[in-house]
């Protein structure tokens, strides 16, 4: 039959070859499991909150303090940390602004062409559902508020495995654990103190270190959007699940004309740093170099330096690093 | 333009309203005086001002002639000039009270380890330590904070792993 009536009933399966590798992964994945992520990710945008919380990395312990808070849509966020060196972090939307009292430093750094909330989630909660496995666990207390923890059992090697704990109520991720592929914890964050909801100061949201001296120096990121690979830069192969996520221009630490391109799995980012060799005087030592979760890599290319830095295994993160080339 | 400045110093502005100040402070004499005069005046209310400047204040006080040596007036000359000499006494003597009790932390004697633990009550002053992160590799993990998917999760906090306090470990 070649009816035009049989070709458009037809239509629908040409489609799905390609529909497939998404639903059957989100498929696989307990569905209630990934509404509880779904749920975290809305808490984190639309709840106001207050609350001091301890990160722990290794034998080390840190309590900062958080607030949050929703004006008119737009998130105004201010940390600070309260034990060690001073330092705190504004956020006002999509602009982060660190005062790093010790180093008398304001840094300034805004992302272009952020993308609006429920687009990131949706491409977020599929890449995470095909690299890992999500699992509902018990119901468990975390600083007064019963939570339903969440188990996220990495696909391979590549990246950490998490455990989350989710308020019942709201959504709120109030613990979260990062293990190794030896399953061993590599950092913690959770709250000791919170208050959801409820009227917050303006005063928690305010910047207390500018005051404290007369001479900042400021270090603008002045991020713009660019196309790395048209200047000769790629990744030549990428451990599986990562895409590029994004690839700017930037200034960091004074230097500018920094290539930086951010890869993901949907949990984890890998960010890449391309600089001028002559920049980096005296030249850093390469090779890895490992921070609680955090993981990074520099490699001489030519005449740059790459860095490769992120949340993911000291192999991932080497991986990328030795993909890196430049081309033209 | 006043609103902005008390803005400005009370941490209010962000984004070009905060780059715009802080780069008008090496260029702008009249914000630059109001800001340091807002820091002399906030550094002597915290018991933060060091020796050398409450120094300068009390030679200031004493080569102000208008203040401390007004013109005897005939009818009561006794009792303005000791008025006008016990308020810059009493101005001197504030200062270096403020001078003295601010002094032991601005000496910043090293402290044995396990020895008494000093009485002072701690004031809820935040100091600033003169430690300094390495920059080396802080700057690539507060570069990387904005792209960490865990923002998407828990805000701004992911930021505390950006501590290069701690020490990087080399591999």
């Amino acid at each position: 039959m070649t009816s035009p009536f049989a070709s458009r009933v037809w239509q629908p399966v040409r489609i799905l070859p390609f529909l497939l590798p998404v639903s059957a992964a989100i498929a696989q994945a307990d569905t209630s499991a990934l509404q509880w992520l779904q749920r975290i990710y809305a808490a984190t945008e639309k709840l106001s909150y207050s609350g001091t919380f301890i990160y722990q990395q290794g034998q080390q312990f840190e309590t900062s303090r958080i607030t949050h808070v929703v004006e008119a849509s737009v998130p105004r966020e201010r940390l600070e940390t309260l034990d060690g060196v001073p330092r705190e972090i504004i956020r006002t939307g999509d602009e982060v602004v660190c005062y790093l009292p010790a180093s008398l430093t304001v840094k300034i750094d805004k992302q272009p062409g952020r993308r609006p909330f429920p687009t990131i989630l949706s491409e977020q909660l599929k890449d995470v559902s095909e690299n890992y496995t999500i699992r509902k666990g018990e119901i468990e207390r975390v600083g007064g508020y019963s939570c339903q923890v969440l188990a996220l059992e990495p696909k391979d090697r590549m990246r950490y495995g998490h455990r989350l704990w989710a308020d019942l109520n709201t959504g709120m991720l109030l613990k979260a654990k990062t293990f190794d592929e030896k399953n061993e914890l590599v950092e913690q964050f959770a709250f000791t103190q919170l208050k959801i909801g409820g009227p917050i100061g303006r005063d928690q949201l305010k910047a207390r270190y500018l005051r404290e001296s007369r001479d900042w120096r400021v270090e603008d990121s002045g991020a713009t959007r660019a196309n790395l690979a048209e200047a000769g830069w790629t990744i030549r192969s990428s451990p599986a699940g990562f895409r590029t996520v994004a690839e700017l221009i930037r200034t960091m630490g004074g230097t500018g004309g920094v290539g930086h391109i951010v890869l993901s799995d949907g949990l984890a980012a890998i960010s890449v740093f391309i600089e001028p060799a002559t920049s980096r005087q005296p030249a850093p030592q390469p090779g890895p170099v490992r921070q609680g979760a955090i993981n990074l890599y520099m490699r001489p290319v030519g005449s740059y330096w790459v860095t490769v830095v992120g949340e993911a295994p000291a192999e991932s993160v080497k991986y990328i690093a030795n993909a890196v080339e430049y081309r033209k | 333009m006043k609103e902005e400045l008390s803005a400005f110093i009370d941490g209010e502005l962000q984004g070009e309203g905060l780059k715009v100040h802080l780069g008008r402070l090496r260029t702008d004499p009249g914000l630059r005086k109001a800001w340091d005069t807002y820091h002399l005046i906030g550094d002597a209310l915290r018991g933060q001002i060091s020796p050398e400047i409450a120094a300068r204040v009390v030679a200031r006080l004493r080569e102000e002639p208008t203040v401390l040596a007004p013109r005897p007036e005939k009818r009561n000359p006794i009792g303005r000039v000791g008025w006008y000499a016990m308020s810059a006494a009493a101005s001197v003597a504030a200062v270096a009270l403020v001078a003295w009790t601010a002094s032991p932390g601005w000496r910043g004697e090293p402290q044995l380890a396990g020895g008494p633990a000093t009485t002072t009550a701690a004031a809820p002053v935040t100091t600033l330590l003169s430690i300094e992160p390495h920059p080396e590799v802080e700057n690539y993990l507060l570069a990387h904070q904005p792209y960490s998917h865990r923002s998407a999760m828990q805000g701004i906090a992911t930021y505390v792993r950006a501590n290069d306090e701690r020490g990087a470990a080399r591999k």
